[in-house]
């Protein structure tokens, strides 16, 4: 067969901006296959300009790469354009750095991001010329692993990838690769490999472990298997400011969503909003040193060339050395004429001065997300922030020029009324009339509120994984209180779509048995679930209905504490017991304080071995 | 660095093989910009309320195609020796773009008359001598009439005395040969219009194709500096 280099040049001016298909740029590494060991296929399950935007890919790729006897490749899916005429012309998916076929590597692994990139997964494999089931991928070569957010639930996805890595990668990758090799080099079976990655701490090896029902259809039990343990601990990496970060990164030629060079400030976060996953699986709370995030963001600025730089984690403004950072940064920063971006910034602790310290450099639009519209409502939630501090905020905003605000709210949300719903639009009210009671608000200009509405999604591993989603109708019912609420031309609401939603509920709390679902519903041609040109909700209804599964029993049911749930032998730090605290304080409205202010006992302090602070 | 007058223009004359063909030229002048900011040369930057590193390229590469002659300008706010611009380009400059010499521009590029090609094709229905025939028939021709897209719309062109071939060879599955087009700001012409113009009268499209450009020429043929 002609290489796929070749054959690829005989389609891929056919295509939409070749040049995601072409790898070759800047940063991007090439190495010589007979001088590595371990052939990694880094795959991202979504299309280029979205996976080169994801950070914890750079860190892993440059990471793997770092080690001598392993090549680390980069593979995102193809557009539809370029997937059909793979398909057509039997192109197989390759790396991008050696456009060799991925089939022939030692380990695949995919980042799992989001639900509904899911069937991206199965494409890949699919394209890559593999059976997408494990059990039918005999040999040793290739592994296919998965990590990433959604890998604190992995059951809908048990059947298709042979390993699930839980919590941070950096050691995680490393551990695995070297038990790799050594396999490798002893030509030991998959099924021996398997059995022995089970031991490494955070390691997930579902066909070791054999799921039980109740008539019903809810968990009975989860039993593992040769030696596999009972409970699979995720893993962490205790001090960042040890940890590995890459000094470059692969600097794309077209342009990606978030084309920027990136440091990580933090991990964790101490706040607790109890819709966040992220805010409880990341835990428990750690920082760098000031010094640590400057020299990592002068270095990337450095060998990137970079014009923008952004300090990114769960909450950038809850890191206790944000000023004195800032004040580095800036040294180097405005002589080099790079900006600096913080984006994820909370209302309550925006201070004037720090807006004018970002603004300095640029200044962009400015975006809130109090996520719900009266004190109850975010109490339930604990978004801890007020109405006054919302108002205060803006004012600020105001005053300091700008006169877009964009504000984030759910539905949908667990004891919401339509009272709640309705508050939403009364607060964006209240900002427009704060602008206009603003005596130095910019002269001549009038004020936009953009109140962006999403859809509750419950999720594993947060205090409302026992909850209900509110059904589509209501939530549709609910959309429209918001447009009939709004009283002003000077408020716009946007709105995502509901059946995305309940989809996404759906397989983030589901089961082992939603795998045939979502091999049929890729079958039947879903791919690319996250982009609502290709996004069809009849085909998963119609795969729900032909694999027998109710998806509104595991979007819209509400579960009982002593419910062993799908990933109940999977631990994140976080404990059940507390997450069962917090939903009762959620029905009582009570809120918590955040971790700074008083530990709640969590239980993530395990994972560090001591007190989260001090 | 906006409010200082330049010293030195500099015309950097490079490749675009491999693998970069398949970059556009909008993200070429990206690529190169960001280059030139990590090359620590003291680049020029636009005066004005947004300044930007200024660069023009003497005539834009269509995608898909490499090139040993391409050129791209750029200025200097001191003079710096020739040899160590082409140097540390080269050091932060992606594999494939390959900076061969730097030196003051000579000609204006409205002196750009016309560009050199290497072409070679393959068609999988036709051996390499069959594709051969087919070429030079269509070829003689007295007249080679074809549909070009420009600003208003299509109109009909004559390529024959805009277009010179030679060095036509076969092997045993592809067609090779030398291609001279008219190039330049008033009239361009890609070989691809004609290997289109041949595909549409009696001849084939190409499955695989690669271009190189070899040269770019004056009025008087001289190679443009
Ligand atoms: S152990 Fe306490 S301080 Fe640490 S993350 Fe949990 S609640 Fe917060």
């Amino acid at each position: 067969m002609e290489n796929v280099q070749k054959a690829l040049e005989r389609v891929l001016l056919q295509v939409q901006r070749p040049a995601r298909y072409t790898g070759g740029e800047l940063g991007s590494i090439v190495k010589d296959p007979s001088q590595v060991q371990v052939r990694f296929a880094f795959c991202f399950p979504d299309l280029y300009e979205v996976g080169m935007s994801h950070l914890g890919m750079k860190i892993l790729y440059a990471l793997q790469n770092a080690r001598e006897d392993c090549w680390c490749e980069r593979v995102f899916a193809p557009g539809p354009d370029l997937e059909g005429l793979m398909r057509e012309h039997h192109i197989p998916l390759y790396g991008l750095e050696s456009f060799d076929p991925i089939a022939d590597f030692d380990i695949i692994g995919f980042t799992l991001q989001y639900e509904m990139s899911f069937t991206a997964i199965l494409n890949m494999l699919d394209l890559a010329g593999l059976p997408v089931r494990s059990s039918q991928r005999e040999a040793l070569a290739p592994i296919v692993v998965a990590g990433g957010p959604c890998a604190c639930n992995p059951e809908p996805l048990a059947d298709f990838i042979d390993l699930f890595l839980l919590g941070e990668g950096e050691e995680l990758n490393m551990d695995l690769i070297d038990l790799y090799k050594a396999c490798k080099q002893e030509g030991v079976s998959k099924k021996e490999f398997l059995r022995r990655a089970a031991q490494i701490p955070g390691v997930y090896v579902p066909s070791l472990y054999e799921v039980t029902y109740h008539q019903d259809g809810t968990i009975q039990q989860v039993l593992p298997r040769d030696g596999a343990p009972a409970v699979v601990h995720k893993r962490i990496v205790k001090d960042l400011d040890k940890v590995f970060y890459p000094e470059n990164f692969v600097v794309p030629f077209t342009e990606a969503v978030h084309d920027r060079a990136m440091v990580e400030v933090l991990r964790g976060c101490i706040r607790g909003c109890r819709f966040c996953q992220a805010g409880f699986i990341y835990r428990p709370f750690r920082e760098k040193k000031p010094d640590t995030v400057d020299k990592n963001a002068h270095a990337l600025c450095d060998h990137t060339g970079y014009d923008e730089v952004s300090l990114t984690s769960l909450s950038t403004s809850d890191f206790s050395g944000l000023e004195p950072l800032l004040e580095k940064m800036l040294t180097w920063t405005e002589p080099d004429g790079v900006s600096i971006a913080l984006p994820s910034l909370r209302v309550d602790n925006f201070s004037k001065e720090l807006m004018d310290r970002v603004a300095a450099v640029r200044k962009s639009s400015l975006t809130f997300a109090p996520e719900a519209g009266t004190q109850r409502m975010r109490d339930v939630i604990n978004k801890n922030v007020t109405e006054e501090e919302v108002l205060r905020t803006c004012r600020t905003a105001f005053e300091g020029g700008y006169t877009n605000v964009k504000l984030y709210f759910m539905i949908g949300l667990p004891t919401e009324t339509d009272e709640d719903v309705a508050g939403i639009i009364h607060l964006a009210q209240k900002v427009v009339e704060e602008f206009y009671h603003t005596p130095n608000r910019p002269k001549g200009r009038g004020v936009n509120v953009t109140v962006s509405v999403a859809c509750f999604v419950p999720k594993p591993f947060t205090p409302f994984e026992f909850e209900p989603q509110d059904g589509i109708e209501s939530l549709r019912r609910k959309q429209k209180i918001l447009l009939e609420t709004v009283k002003s031309k000077k408020i716009s609401v946007k709105y995502h779509d509901s059946p995305t939603s309940f989809l996404e509920a759906a397989l983030a709390r589901g089961d082992r048995k939603m795998c045939a679902m979502i091999e049929h519903a890729w079958r039947q041609g879903s791919k690319l679930d996250g982009w609502s040109d290709y996004f069809s909700m009849e085909r998963w209804e119609e795969a729900a209905q032909a694999c027998g599964i109710d998806l509104g029993f595991y979007a819209n049911r509400s579960r009982s504490y002593d419910e062993v749930m799908p990933w109940d032998h999977l631990d994140y730090g976080v404990s059940k017991a507390f997450l069962i605290r917090e939903n009762q304080k959620a029905h009582s409205d009570a809120a918590t304080p955040n971790c700074r202010q008083h530990c709640s006992g969590c239980g993530a302090n395990h994972l560090l071995g001591g007190a989260c602070f001090g | 660095m906006g409010d200082l007058l330049y010293q030195t223009a500099v015309r950097a004359f490079f490749r675009k093989e491999g693998r970069v063909k398949y970059i556009s030229h909008l993200d070429l002048v990206r690529c190169v910009s960001r280059a030139l900011k990590r090359s620590g040369l003291p680049v020029w930057h636009t005066l004005g309320f947004n300044p930007h590193i200024y660069t023009t390229f003497a005539l834009p590469l269509a995608l898909g195609y490499e090139s040993r002659c391409e050129s791209m300008d750029f200025r200097l706010v001191e003079d710096r020796p020739m040899e160590e611009v082409q140097e540390r380009l080269n050091e932060v400059l992606p594999s494939g773009i390959q900076v061969y010499q730097a030196k003051p521009p000579k000609m204006k590029p409205e002196s750009i008359a016309w560009a050199d090609y290497d072409i070679v094709m393959e068609v999988d229905s036709l051996s390499g001598e069959g594709l051969l025939e087919k070429f030079q028939e269509w070829l003689s021709q007295p007249q080679l009439i074809t549909m070009k897209r420009g600003k208003k719309g299509e109109k009909a062109i004559d390529l024959k005395p805009h277009l010179q071939v030679w060095n036509l060879q076969a092997n045993p599955s592809q067609l090779r040969m030398t291609m001279r087009t008219a190039a330049g700001t008033t009239l361009n012409i890609n070989p691809t219009l004609a290997l289109d113009a041949f595909a549409l009268q009696g001849g084939e499209k190409a499955d695989w194709l690669s271009v190189t450009r070899t040269a770019i020429l004056t009025k008087e043929l001289e190679p443009f500096e």
